[in-house]
């Protein structure tokens, strides 16, 4: 080999090898610790230049479109700071937050549920923010939501909406059934006459149901979802009573699992709920195969409106052998003389922190970045798209101009199950919370799945949980 | 004078050798880095509880914590149910579809490895769409309709811990040959006419050859598949966590998909890794025992 060549070859093997390391080595550009950088030079006052990362997913059909936009008119408020935006897809979204975290580099801000804060407290990579938000802020957003942000003493993020996880019905199907929907989304139903309302909302032919009454995705995780949401109604707005006992040991509990039963066994829902996924169930509502769909959100109302234009218009992309579908608002029934308590959802702009301790600079300017998302304009426009109710003055306001396609007796029913939401616990500590979630996923998910699929009685489900809860939080740390 | 070239060429040899490591380095580096270092770092892990700002030492009991949990032992066994299925069922499909292309001639030969090796590059998840399509529990799903041509009531496929299992095991049989296919033919392509041209003057038939030629001779490549068709199989996680997420009450929950679990919902890293390094000597021990009892006869 030529001197020449060699030389070329040591240099090149070199380059290849330092800049191998020096990608594992060096920190993510992104990182709350490089964007610190600006912060830590200090002495420059509010003008100090400072990047926000932010990790956001498609959080409403147009937001992903705007984010140039948003990135423009938050610089354009503040000149010295710089929003940067990650996009992620749903489906990547917590993979990718879960691996810059345990990389110790997360993005300033994240798009999450409330419910997540809990998991990243565990690894104290949450940033507590309650000494940098400002009391206009505070006075900003609606207290419910805001709540939902806490954890312990700490508030961890600024909320962007507050949805009920509820049920909704077809209009004209509801009326074929002679159910009062109207008096529902007034002043909701016990579990008995909801059960007497799905029975009257199947349509058979000979032995072959061609619609349910009622069909609830719970294929896989789902499943928690539906388990969750009718817990809250029997008395159980928490896993954990207000003295932090383990609820889920009530004997409320085993009289939603037989009911949860009994609707399956009637023949209301299908004896495969099992397997129905959550496009599964949405195709069976469009397509007239049900009665009553769950877990309903506000915004199925703009998807089933949008798919009856495409009927109309004899667009090839409507839902095939869809109907016509005019999608009701309904409230969850209440289990056993047991007040409403709706699933609130909080999403919203949680803040991180990495390896190094943020200036506090640095945190001021992610919590300005928080707000700007949370609040006003971008939270209207978001808000408006999701049909979901504003919780910001600012956004309130901002949406006045906003066109809304929203009926009104859904809005209202909203409002209604605004009024009965669940209350947030912050005082839940972030361990206790954390073996819920392990208990839930270990046990309940797939006892309840046994439970749909007629592998397990009500009451052998309700031992088997009760004996878990026993193993993980102690016989005095379970409700009795 | 011959000195003088003799000591040139161990100069020239000094200096190829240190270009041989020179060349292997960047391939080194990237092994200790993408290979030995994550192995080693989760050797350490494993007996910490980790925290992406501080991890706590806690000796051994990450280790004690998995031995104690039905659910790991239920994932092994799982685990094992489903190699046990798959790999020797997968093994023969592959076996019995290489001696079929064989007498094909070449350009069918071609077509045919491509159509088995198809699903190989197709994405997983658009694979398991197809099958989740596939195992539709309501009437209208395809193997529904098929057994219902039988007057077999519907079955609910994915949902029932009876069918789970069954449902991820005919997935596997009905796909993913095409690599132990094409190694398959290679094999065959390797076998010495003379072998078959001896047997038909002895006047042996199509399975006496079978048995007696292309089976001993295929048997490093057997080996060799079903070596790795074991390990494969103790690291599914695809299937399971795409197809049932695990359930129904952990009938397809397999020990990949429990790791994962243990790492990514719970994030308990230290707990997830002694799983993995529990799970790579049990992998090694069969590796160890398939050499030991299947490989004594076997030349390279």
């Amino acid at each position: 080999m030529k001197k020449g060549s060699r030389f070329s070859v040591s240099v090149l093997a070199l380059m290849v090898t330092a800049g191998v390391l020096g990608a594992c080595g060096s920190n993510n550009g992104n990182s709350p610790a490089a964007n610190n950088a600006a912060g830590n030079t200090g002495g420059e006052g509010a003008a100090a230049k400072d990047t926000i990362t932010a990790l956001l997913p498609p959080v409403s059909p147009t937001y992903q479109e705007n984010f140039k936009q948003m990135e423009a008119d938050f610089n354009k408020l503040y000149p010295n700071l710089t929003l940067k935006i990650e996009p992620a897809s749903w489906e990547d979204m917590t993979q990718k937050l879960d691996t810059q975290v345990n990389a110790g580099s997360p993005p300033d801000i994240a798009f999450i549920g409330s419910e997540g804060i809990s998991k990243y407290k565990q690894l104290d990579m949450v940033l507590d923010i309650t000494d940098t938000v400002t009391p206009e802020m505070v006075a900003d957003i609606d207290e419910a939501p805001l709540e939902y942000m806490k954890n312990g003493d700490g508030l961890y993020g600024l909320p962007a909406y507050m949805e009920v996880h509820a049920i909704g019905g077809n209009k004209p199907f509801l009326e074929e059934a002679g159910i009062d929907w109207k008096k529902v989304q007034q002043s909701g139903w016990t579990y008995e006459e909801f059960r007497e309302a799905i029975k009257k909302g199947v349509v058979k032919e000979g032995d072959t149901t061609k619609r349910y009454g009622f069909v609830f995705a719970t294929a896989g995780v789902a499943s928690k979802d539906y388990l969750a949401i009718l817990v809250k109604n029997a008395g159980m707005p928490s896993p954990f009573t207000k003295d932090l006992k383990y609820a889920y040991t009530s004997p409320n509990y085993l009289e939603v699992l037989k009911a949860i039963r009994q609707m399956i066994d009637d023949g209301s829902m299908p004896k495969e709920i099992s397997s129905v996924d959550a496009g599964k169930r949405w195709n069976m509502f469009l397509t007239g195969q049900t009665m009553i769909t769950g877990k309903g959100l506000a915004v199925f109302e703009n998807s089933s409106m949008k798919n009856n234009e495409k009927i109309d218009a004899n667009d090839g992309s409507a839902v095939k052998d869809s109907v016509k579908t005019d999608y009701v608002v309904l409230p969850v029934p209440t289990f056993a003389g047991q007040p409403a308590a709706s699933a609130a959802v909080v999403d919203g702009y949680v803040a991180f922190r990495g390896k190094k301790e943020p200036t506090a600079e640095h945190k001021a300017n992610v919590v300005k970045a928080a707000y700007f998302l949370a609040s006003g304009q971008v939270a209207a426009q978001t808000n408006g798209d999701l049909f979901a109710a504003q919780i910001t003055d600012s956004g309130r306001k901002a949406s006045e101009s906003l066109p809304s396609k929203q009926s009104d007796y859904n809005k209202a029913a909203v409002q209604y199950l605004l009024s009965t939401a669940a209350p947030a616990r912050p005082d839940i500590p972030a361990e206790l919370g954390a073996k819920a979630i392990k208990l839930e996923t270990e046990v309940i998910v797939p006892k309840f799945q046994a439970l749909l699929a007629g592998e397990t009685t009500p009451e052998k489900m309700f031992e088997d949980v009760k004996k878990a809860a026993v193993d993980t939080f102690g016989e005095d740390g379970v409700f009795k | 004078m011959a000195r003088t070239a003799s000591s040139n060429r161990n100069r020239l040899n000094r200096g190829d050798g240190a270009w041989g490591y020179a060349f292997i380095a960047v391939a080194l580096v990237v092994y200790t880095l993408f290979t030995a270092y994550p192995v080693v770092s989760a050797f350490l892990i494993s007996f910490q509880e980790y925290k992406p700002l501080g991890s706590t030492y806690i000796g051994l009991d990450n280790y004690t914590e998995i031995f104690k949990s039905s659910l790991f032992w239920k994932a092994i066994g799982n685990t094992v149910v489903y190699t046990i299925l798959t790999v020797p069922v997968a093994l023969i499909l592959s076996f019995a579809v290489a001696v079929m292309i064989m007498p094909l001639r070449k350009w069918m030969q071609t077509t045919f490895k491509a159509v088995y090796y198809l699903p190989a590059v197709a994405s997983g998840v658009a694979l398991s769409v197809v099958w989740l399509w596939i195992f539709d529990p309501m009437q209208g799903g395809i193997l529904n309709q098929l057994i219902g041509a039988f007057g077999i009531d519907s079955q609910n496929w994915l949902g029932a811990s009876s069918t789970s299992m069954f449902s991820l095991v005919l997935m596997s049989w009905l796909s993913s040959h095409g690599t132990s296919i094409i190694i398959y033919v290679a094999a065959l392509l390797g076998i010495d006419d003379s072998y078959y041209e001896a047997a038909d003057i002895d006047g042996a038939s199509f399975l006496q050859k079978m048995w007696h030629i292309v089976v001993p001779c295929l048997k490093p490549t057997t080996l060799f598949l079903l070596v790795t068709g074991v390990i494969g199989s103790f690291q599914v996680f695809q299937n399971a966590y795409l197809m049932t997420g695990g359930g129904p009450d952990h009938a397809t929950t397999m020990v990949g998909l429990l790791i994962f679990d243990t790492a990514f919902k719970y994030f308990e890293f230290g707990e997830a890794a002694a799983q993995s390094l529990v799970l790579a000597l049990m992998i090694g021990f069969m590796a160890f025992l398939q050499f030991k009892f299947l490989g004594k006869d076997v030349e390279y």
